[in-house]
């Protein structure tokens, strides 16, 4: 068990790690310079040498990379990601700032996004029309396939410009977080649907259903009692998956909906070249990420007898 | 399934049918309601409200635009939002008159300059105050300037201003209210930077702001400016808010706004995407919006919104050549490409009425301009073919040219930050291709912009830019071979053309301010570039453009396109 978990936690330290040092390298690797994105474009050209190396050296640019490297990691392990280079602020400050608006977002998204797919798994299972089940079944590609921006921009004009019920936006409470909730709970639902339905499909099918149509048991009582609980699992294991969705669309829903978040913050960070800033966001991100999967990990074999007596009779997970 | 199972569920009695089918079909009704009764509600906002009359007092501006501060700190930006909020933050010197061109007082009530425009001596009014209470004097001009030129490595202050005041010595303080600025070489175009307004703005700042560190600078509250509004609140990526500063009494005279700030608060709404900025608007949330796309205009006047817009004044959207590359080191080529584009067709299928063709590197605001669209900057195809005919490009079988066996193909790098910029060069492309010429496009956001701008000088035939700068001597920033160097003159590499002589041309439009002599040097300059050299195909003149409720009243374009809000109010 121990062993187990030492490996889990250092897979996710690793992953950690590499992020970091991945976009390091990416961001040096782009052909840009991030002194030249301080100027205005049409100056580039006229900016003097002297002022391009004291720009550099007041952000350290002009150290060797790896020593910037280093430099970074070591205060990175402290908790220290430095300053934005755009703004001046820090990086810690300037992300817990938008944070909380981007969990909000994401938090209610991903509780909408789980009612959706197990809706459309109860429907599925439970219809005994096919054309119904059929509909329902597409509608996880479907939900998928339509841009978020696109989604997105069809809800305002429907609900904020026609129908004035909601703001179009800014951060001004509930009535502002019901439209990008929707927009990004829609495409986030679309991999646990069709997730669902299948493991719904197969546990229906499974031997212990039919044990209990034979004691009588109604359809819709074997559903709720019997498939639900077993089929449910599955859905845990794309954890880490529907994190990435989720960090994704909130890219497009922030800037649809002009809300401040993370998703925002990461596209300008990564457009302007804000080392420092990009860095701080993608160990947060691959945290959360390393941190979830971690989590299913250790949960599964808690949840599943199974996976717990594979581990205390001491084999490999 | 097993048949054990079907039989035990067909068995079972259908007491329970799911309501699937009636709860699907009432959802659906609804749906299909709800959108068909929002459609039919639409296009009834903005109708006119009280036509103006006597300016009223309070109100909030609810504004939109695209891009948000990334600092409240006015000394730095690249963008809009940043230079526009500092516009009403700050106050400058001097005032450029928007359609003159003339500098005007604001801060400095007269000025007086040495002969070889090293040394400008302001005469400052002795009424401004910044809005913590300290004295606007000499001594803020002097650590204003010395900090926005040099910068501060222990506070992690970037030298702004170091492009803008190129050879700035220092500013003598002789007494409290007189601020001399002295700079190593003459520099005409000092007296123009001391009221510029856009990116990275000489605005002044109360020297407690001065002291503080670029992080501290982040805290709003603490940016002190003598300007019409002070900071409320800065929210990044969100909004920034502003309020009337009581007491205000010093706007430029020439603006004819005596007092306060009409409005209470202005909201400056960051809103990315387009349609939401237009819906906002149309839906009554914002009072008005910048950034409005040349397809929106007409829509938004339809529905009863202004439109009001300002040319960007400095150069126009201009095609660089590369001089030293090949085909763009042929003059014959150059010229052709001058020649050989459709004005009309970009007029008709690309721009609005809110912006114009170029008929000079110079757009018509700035001082000293002169029109080229009945000589080099016209279309006529006849005359390009010919010119390329006779430089001994030959038509292959493929309809483009080729001399000596090499293709007649140009590589332009290009920003797409303006909307109109793509279809414009996809238009003038389309041109070109007819004449034998084919321009390949690399349009890209600003970041991939910049890196490529590094490996021009041996990549890119052309570079398509512009400036924003309202004064002639922009032109000796951008092409002088010492300074911004656009065309990549270099002596043995750009055949034929004497960089004495771009220098020398260039130069002189910082040695003077008597506007004959400067209008003579800015039509020689205009002339050679254009005429002379063609190093230089102007596209249009972009322009910033404003769609508001007919209830908002005296927004001002300054003389480089940018809002003041002093003189606006909204009726109620």
């Amino acid at each position: 068990m121990l062993r187990y978990v030492t490996l889990k936690v250092g897979r996710a330290l690793f992953v950690v790690w590499a992020a970091f040092t991945v976009t390091f390298v990416l961001l040096f690797v782009l052909p840009a310079n991030p002194v030249d994105l301080l100027f205005d474009p049409a100056e580039i050209n006229s900016i003097p040498a002297e002022v391009r190396e004291r720009v550099a050296e007041n952000y350290g640019f002009n150290k060797p990379v790896i020593l910037q490297y280093l430099d970074r990691l070591g205060h990175a392990l402290t908790g220290d990601f430095g300053n934005s280079v755009q703004s001046g602020r820090p990086v810690v400050t300037a992300i817990t700032d938008v944070l909380p608006s981007t969990l909000v977002l994401a938090a209610a998204a991903l509780v909408l996004a789980v009612l959706i797919a197990f809706g459309i798994a109860l429907v599925a299972t439970a219809t005994r029309r096919p054309w119904l089940r059929d509909l329902v079944e597409a509608w996880p590609s479907g939900a998928v396939s339509v841009p978020v921006f696109l989604s997105g921009i069809l809800m305002l004009q429907i609900f904020s410009f026609r129908l004035g019920w909601f703001p179009s936006f800014g951060d001004d409470g509930w009535r502002s977080l019901i439209l990008p909730l929707v927009t990004l709970a829609v495409p986030v639902a679309g991999p646990i649907a069709q997730l669902l339905v299948r493991s719904f499909r197969t546990e229906f099918a499974a031997g212990y259903v039919t044990t209990s149509w034979a004691k009588g048991a109604t359809r819709s009582g074997i559903i709720v009692r019997d498939v639900f609980r077993n089929a449910a699992l599955p859905a845990l294991t794309i954890a880490g998956v529907t994190f990435g969705n989720l960090i994704a669309g909130s890219v497009i829903t922030e800037t649809v909906f002009a809300r401040k978040g993370i998703g925002r913050m990461t596209q300008t960070a990564i457009n302007t070249l804000d080392v420092p800033l990009v860095a701080g966001i993608v160990v947060l991100v691959a945290a959360t990420f390393a941190l979830i999967n971690l989590i299913v990990d250790l949960i599964c074999p808690v949840l599943d007898p199974r996976l717990r007596a594979a581990l205390t009779a001491g084999a490999p997970a | 399934m097993s048949d054990l199972r079907s039989s035990i569920e067909t068995a079972e009695s259908g007491r329970r049918r799911w309501p699937w089918i009636t709860g699907a079909s009432v959802l659906a009704v609804l749906l299909v309601a709800g959108i068909g009764f929002a459609v039919t509600r639409g296009g009834e906002a903005g109708a006119a409200a009280g036509d103006s009359g006597a300016p009223v007092r309070g109100g909030t501006l609810q504004f939109a635009l695209i891009d948000y501060q990334r600092s409240p700190d006015i000394h730095w930006g690249t963008n809009y939002a940043e230079s526009l909020i500092g516009n009403n933050v700050t106050d400058k010197l001097t005032w450029q008159d928007p359609r003159t061109g003339e500098i005007t007082p604001w801060l400095a009530e007269k000025w007086e300059y040495n002969i070889d425009l090293t040394e400008y001596t302001f005469h400052l009014r002795r009424d401004v105050t910044f809005s913590d209470g300290t004295p606007f004097d000499a001594a803020a001009v002097k650590a204003n300037f010395d900090q926005y030129v040099h910068g501060d490595e222990k506070l992690g202050i970037n030298p702004n201003g170091a492009v803008l005041l190129p050879g700035y010595v220092e500013t003598a303080t002789p007494d409290a209210y007189t601020a001399v600025v002295k700079f190593e070489k003459p520099l005409a175009s000092f007296l123009q930077a001391s009221s510029f307004t856009a990116n990275a703005q000489p605005g002044f700042l109360s020297l407690n702001t001065l002291e503080l560190s670029a992080e501290q600078r982040t805290d709003p509250t603490k940016i002190i400016g003598t300007g019409p509004f002070v900071y409320e609140s800065w929210e990044e990526q969100v909004k920034t808010v502003l309020v009337k500063r009581p007491g205000y009494h010093w706007a430029p005279p020439a603006i004819g706004h005596t007092g306060e700030a009409y409005l209470d608060r202005i909201v400056f709404n960051t809103i990315p995407e387009a349609s939401v900025r237009t819906g906002s608007l149309a839906s009554g949330t914002v009072d008005a919006t910048l950034d409005v796309g040349t397809t929106d205009e007409k829509p938004l006047a339809d529905q009863g919104f202004t439109i009001i817009s300002r040319g960007v004044s400095g150069t126009a959207i201009y095609f660089n050549f590369n001089s030293q590359l090949f085909p763009t080191n042929d003059i014959a080529v150059r010229k052709a490409i001058q020649l050989g584009w459709d004005r009309t067709a970009v007029e008709k299928t690309v721009l609005t009425g809110s912006y114009r063709i170029a008929t000079s590197v110079l757009a018509d605001s700035v001082q000293g301009y002169a029109d080229y669209s009945n000589s080099v900057l016209k279309y006529d195809p006849a005359a390009a073919e010919k010119l390329l005919d006779d430089a001994g490009w030959v038509e292959g079988t493929d309809g483009i040219r080729a001399k000596d066996g090499k293709r007649l193909q140009l590589k332009l790098l290009g920003i797409n930050n303006l909307v109109v910029n793509k279809p414009a060069y996809e238009s003038v492309q389309q041109d070109l291709q007819k004449i034998g010429i084919d321009l390949q496009l690399t349009v890209v956001p600003i970041p991939d912009y910049a890196a490529q701008i590094a490996k021009a000088e041996t990549d890119w035939n052309i570079t398509a830019a512009n400036r924003s700068r309202n004064d002639p001597a922009a032109l000796n920033l951008v092409y002088a071979p010492t300074l911004g160097n656009s065309s990549y003159l270099a002596e043995g590499k750009s055949t034929g053309i004497d960089i004495a002589e771009v220098s020398d041309t260039l130069a002189k439009l910082e040695t003077t301010l008597d506007k004959t002599r400067r209008d003579a040097y800015t039509k020689a300059a205009q002339d050679l570039l254009l005429e002379k050299y063609a190093l230089v195909n102007p596209i249009y003149n972009p322009s910033q453009v404003i769609a508001h409720s007919p209830k908002v009243h005296g927004i001002i374009f300054d003389a480089q396109s940018r809002n003041h809000f002093v003189d606006a109010w909204k009726t109620k």
